[in-house]
């Protein structure tokens, strides 16, 4: 199948009209839908390129938040009452923080409600991840005005930097195996953490320094060497997900 | 064109003063070589050019800089954009676009050049610099060279006056660095375009350069013409390493002037030198019909092998070839689609803690992944706990690598040599039978190279030890390498000892072997042993 090729802010605009529609719905099986179909996007449209692989990684860190979320949501918390499922030792808590309690019984509408909300702040975090993996960040910043020359800057930088940072981890992980080290746990990261925030330090900076010895944000008018146009197809793409907004 | 009025440069927090009241006038349509050792300030010099110091990086600044008229003082580096093109030391780092044509546009739309300009101006760049086949591209599937000129290619679209480029050719294989630095030598001449050039393998630039800057890292710097300047300077190529050896009277910067200047020395009758073969131990290693593929592309194709004892095998080729394929399989970390590697009778895929550590030694391309500690004293201790050696053995090796690192630096704040020695030691302390680096000699200065050269040959002699690796130092292979495997598009296309392959082809062949042709010497020891042997 042939790739489209959409206007940068296309899947933007996408995005965020989704994640309303999500809020809105508020309906796990709707919210459950349309991450799949999110996903099923993603996979056929990305490009092959830093940016695209992203995605991966967006999955794979909300399903850790799905986690930590539920957990906390189950042993931390007002109680529901409804079926129990099992118990877990209270933690005693002093007398004026009367309504919170640690642990407890867990019962099944607690679990429920702890996944559902979960769910909902994971959809939208996957939904953006997606706009991000599907946008090329250099063609963002070519439609973006002058004008906000220095968030342009950022963007670019934050967007192009950390793609890149997810191949650097691989190669980083892979030195580390190599000095023997082992790849489990937490202290494995912090071994990771260091080399990869200074390089991507040095290549902000290089990146930062390109553009301004380039003369980016000097004039304030910008010229286009092949304009992008908006076509047919993005407005298609951003009617489907107001179709979304508007039944929801 | 570019005027240095005494300038003199200093980072906060540092001791040492960069630059000390430098006066320099550079010339239009002059080429102009900034050499030094690493960590001296040739960087800064050429950010000083186009104000990126310190506008972009801070510290402190007297005197004053000037391009046509124009004082960086005034402006800003991006108000200079039209007159300065700048071309830092990892292209890849500063490319905004994703394709080849968007890349070289980008600046112009920056400077709101109308449509028909930017038109006429990327084809005349895709024409000058022989990219109009990858116009197309995406940036990211470029061999280094080509992501080198399309570098180039993206300063010179804005017409400059000015072209500084920072290390250009130190990621690039021999023949693509030419490619590159003969685009220049056109330029220059073509366009009168000033370049500013700061490389550390002079071997690649003396020929091209007018005159040389040289700092000494104590914030002095020397200016003169290469002649001048190469006559005392510890900083050399093998060729002027070869003119004092011979003790001529002047020295020659290209191979052509050179070889004029020794047509008799070579002419004498030598008495054939009785070879020495290189006594070789046991195999280490064994590759058998190794196969690597990346997303359905072959990076090598059914490579075989023997790796024995006491062996440094210098892995060459061009950008892309396979060579870090190769590397990585024998250190176990890629996926083989066919075929088997065994070290020492294990698989090193297997290899876990202690005895990967004892087994295999890894210096990556960038040494700085092995390091993640505070400080150097910090990445010592710990490498002496994972051994389970007495404490202070690393710090040792460390001293004999290399002298004078003040244990509590930060690993950052390494010079690039230093590092890759913080890096070495750490392998080393481990004591491992089969030594692997991929391109240990990128950014490191002559003097940083000869301390390699040492320790690399002095781990080879000992007993079931062996070096493999990579690189496009030629200059490097021949002062080391007992064998070189030579890859082409993964496939070995010859393999045999250094001076065979070397000699058998002309892009690779070391700088005194092509001053001496047809004798067959690789270096400058062995055409003084040569010598002597004939008195």
């Amino acid at each position: 199948m042939k790739k489209l090729s959409l206007h940068p802010l296309t899947w933007w605009i996408w995005a965020i009209a989704l994640a309303i529609a999500v809020m809105r719905f508020d309906s796990t099986v709707f919210t459950i839908s349309c991450v799949g179909a999110v996903a099923v996007i993603v996979f056929i449209n990305r490009d092959d390129a830093p940016w695209g692989k992203s995605f991966n990684w967006t999955l794979k860190i909300t399903a850790w938040i799905l986690l930590i979320r539920t957990i906390i949501g189950v042993l931390i918390g007002v109680p529901i009452p409804g079926t129990t499922l099992f118990t877990v030792p209270i933690l005693p808590l002093p007398d004026w923080m009367p309504g919170i309690r640690i642990g407890g019984t867990v019962t099944y509408e607690r679990l429920s409600s702890a996944v559902t909300e979960g769910i909902l702040i994971c959809a939208i975090i996957v939904i953006f991840g997606a706009a991000a993996s599907l946008t090329s960040p250099h063609r963002l910043l070519r439609v973006l005005p002058v004008y906000i020359y220095e968030f342009g800057i950022s963007i670019v930088i934050a967007t192009s930097v950390l793609p890149q940072l997810v191949t650097s981890v691989t190669r980083i992980r892979q030195a580390q195996k190599l000095r023997g080290q082992s790849l489990r746990g937490f202290a494995s990261w912090r071994r990771v953490a260091i080399p990869l925030l200074e390089e991507s330090l040095a290549r902000s900076l290089d990146l930062a320094a390109a553009m301004d010895s380039r003369g980016y944000g000097v004039s304030k008018k910008r010229s286009r060497y092949r304009p992008i146009k908006w076509r047919g197809a993005d407005s298609l793409v951003i009617l489907s997900a107001l179709v979304v907004v508007g039944l929801s | 064109m570019i005027k240095f009025s005494n300038v003199s440069l200093i980072y906060p927090n540092s001791t040492t003063t960069v630059l000390e009241d430098l006066n320099l006038e550079i010339a239009e349509g002059e080429m102009v070589l900034v050499i030094g050792p690493t960590g001296s300030g040739k960087s800064s010099l050429l950010r000083l050019i186009n104000g990126l110091v310190p506008h972009h990086t801070g510290g402190i600044l007297a005197g004053d800089v000037s391009v046509d008229g124009h004082s960086t003082q005034l402006v800003k580096p991006g108000a200079m954009a039209h007159l300065i093109g700048i071309v830092g030391q990892n292209p890849a780092n500063g490319f905004v676009a994703d394709t080849v044509e968007e890349e070289l546009a980008f600046g112009m739309e920056a400077l709101n050049l109308p449509n028909d300009v930017m038109r006429k101006r990327v084809e005349e760049v895709l024409d000058l610099l022989s990219l109009s086949t990858l116009r197309d591209r995406a940036i990211a599937t470029l061999s280094g060279g080509e992501q080198q000129r399309v570098a180039i290619g993206s300063a010179l679209v804005a017409h400059p006056k000015v072209l500084v480029l920072d290390e250009p050719t130190s990621a690039l294989d021999p023949i693509a660095a030419e490619e590159v630095l003969s685009i220049l030598h056109r330029l220059v001449h073509d366009l009168s375009l000033t370049v500013v050039i700061a490389e550390h393998k002079l071997e690649r630039v003396i020929q091209f350069a007018d005159r040389i800057v040289h700092i000494n890292g104590a914030g002095i710097a020397h200016v003169g013409t290469p002649g001048e300047i190469l006559m005392h300077s510890p900083i050399a190529p093998p060729i002027v390493h070869l003119a004092r050896a011979l003790g001529l009277k002047e020295i020659g910067v290209s191979v052509r002037e050179m070889r004029r200047l020794t047509s008799d020395i070579r002419d004498r009758d030598f008495v054939p030198q009785k070879e020495f073969p290189h006594l070789v131990g046991d195999p280490i290693i064994h590759i058998k019909d190794l196969s690597v593929s990346y997303e359905g592309k072959h990076a090598l194709k059914s490579v075989s092998a023997t790796i024995s004892s006491n062996e440094i095998v210098a892995v060459m080729g061009r950008n892309g070839a396979g060579k870090s394929s190769l590397l990585k399989s024998l250190a176990g970390i890629s996926h083989l689609s066919a075929g088997s590697v065994d070290v020492l009778g294990l698989n090193p895929q297997h290899l876990k803690g202690k005895e990967r550590r004892t087994s295999i030694g890894f210096i990556p391309q960038e040494p700085s992944d092995l390091l993640y500690r505070q400080s150097v004293q910090i990445e010592c201790d710990q490498a002496d706990k994972d051994n389970q050696i007495a404490s202070g053995t690393t710090a040792q090796i460390l001293q004999q690598l290399v002298s004078g690192i003040s244990v509590s630096t930060h690993p950052r704040d390494l010079s690039e040599g230093q590092r890759l020695g913080l890096a070495l030691s750490i392998v080393l302390s481990s004591n491992p039978a089969v030594l692997i680096l991929d391109e240990p000699t990128r950014g490191l200065d002559y003097q940083a190279k000869k301390e390699l050269t040492k320790i690399l040959i002095e781990f080879a002699r000992a007993t079931g030890k062996c070096v493999v690796l990579a690189t496009h130092d030629v200059e490097l292979v021949a002062e080391l390498a007992t064998r070189v495997m030579f890859l082409a598009d993964g496939d070995i296309v010859a393999d045999g000892s250094t001076i065979e392959v070397l000699l058998s082809s002309p892009a690779f062949a070391p700088q005194v072997s092509k001053v001496m042709s047809p004798q067959p010497w690789l270096k400058v020891a062995d055409v003084v042993a040569a010598i002597e042997a004939q008195q």
